[in-house]
């Protein structure tokens, strides 16, 4: 199955127009996810609150899996 | 045109008009690897030295859970064992990535060379030195660089190094590596390659058509990747004395 992997990191949004096969959504929603800590790496440490999210859309465009991986640093004094 | 190894060790010692005669014998003798054959595989004892005469190959390892990290691109004119009959078995394997020309270079022909042409001697130690160097810069960027300038800095020194051996124009290239391909070398997920690649086409710093590579603007491409070429060990960066060796 072909789907697209579409991430964002609260800074930019990027659209897959390519996208990638997987066997099973398991693997769809694997590869997603390893998306995160890249996505994350690539930003930290700006800013107290970020939000990145992968959306995977299907071959019919319909947004079947998300996955989000949040910051919220805080000062405790 | 003279062959790519005559063109990549020009950058390592004055050659002169007798050693790339015997360059020339070198690679006379090739044959034919398919997209995604190993050349050699992890383990193995090769018998001869082997040289990319055309095409794009690369080194890489996986791990027992079938991840794969690739840790060199062997271009025209690399060699891909040279020390073999040093270290004995690979410890790594290697994949043609594209329709691969080799060269099989028996050992005693390296023995030959070794001990009767010092030029040519002078510049197989330069190129072992700038495999360290590329790998260290490798390292450098997996550990330190965002996933944009670390991929920018590869394209970057993957322009310089076609160019060396005239698979490039001053701005473009055939890059023939697929975007897991890339994740590999990178460290990153294929999803992450994909979104760098976009961002670097939206800046307008790079331009893809097929898997050929435009940079509009070198320098500021190079900028942008804060690349610094002295790895390479270049002529024209003048970083080290290539007169000497007889």
């Amino acid at each position: 199955m072909h789907y697209y992997f579409d991430t964002d990191n609260d800074d930019r949004t990027s659209r897959d127009e390519r996208g990638q096969d997987h066997a099973d959504p398991e693997s769809m929603r694997d590869a997603a996810i390893r998306a995160l800590p890249d996505l994350a790496r690539d930003d930290l440490p700006n800013g107290d609150r970020r939000v990145f999210t992968v959306k995977v859309r299907d071959e019919s465009g319909r947004y079947v899996f998300q996955a989000t991986l949040s910051l919220i640093a805080t000062w405790l004094n | 045109m003279s062959n790519p190894l005559t063109m990549k060790l020009e950058q390592g010692a004055e050659l002169q008009a007798s050693d790339r005669a015997r360059l020339e014998t070198v690679v006379a003798q090739t044959r034919k690897v398919a997209p995604r054959e190993d050349l050699i595989r992890e383990g193995e004892i090769p018998e001869n030295v082997r040289l990319v005469l055309d095409g794009f190959a690369c080194r890489y390892k996986v791990l027992p859970d079938g991840k794969r990290s690739i840790v060199a691109f062997l271009l025209p004119g690399d060699f891909c064992d040279l020390h073999v009959a040093i270290l004995g078995s690979m410890d790594h394997a290697i994949c043609a990535l594209t329709p691969c020309t080799i060269v099989e270079i028996p050992r005693s022909t390296i023995d030959d060379l070794t001990q009767n042409f010092p030029r040519i001697t002078r510049a197989l130690w330069w190129a072992t030195l700038v495999d360290e160097g590329i790998l260290r810069e490798w390292l450098v960027s997996m550990g330190q660089r965002p996933s944009d300038k670390q991929l920018a800095h590869l394209i970057c020194e993957l322009l310089l190094r076609m160019q060396v051996v005239g698979r490039a124009t001053e701005n473009s290239f055939f890059l023939p590596l697929t975007q897991e391909e890339l994740g590999d070398t990178l460290g990153i997920s294929t999803v992450h390659v994909n979104r760098v690649l976009q961002q670097l086409r939206e800046d307008g710093l790079i331009k893809l058509q097929g898997r050929t590579v435009t940079i509009p603007d070198v320098e500021k491409f190079k900028q942008f990747a804060e690349f610094n070429p002295n790895y390479l060990h270049l002529r024209d960066t003048k970083d080290i004395p290539v007169s000497d060796a007889g």
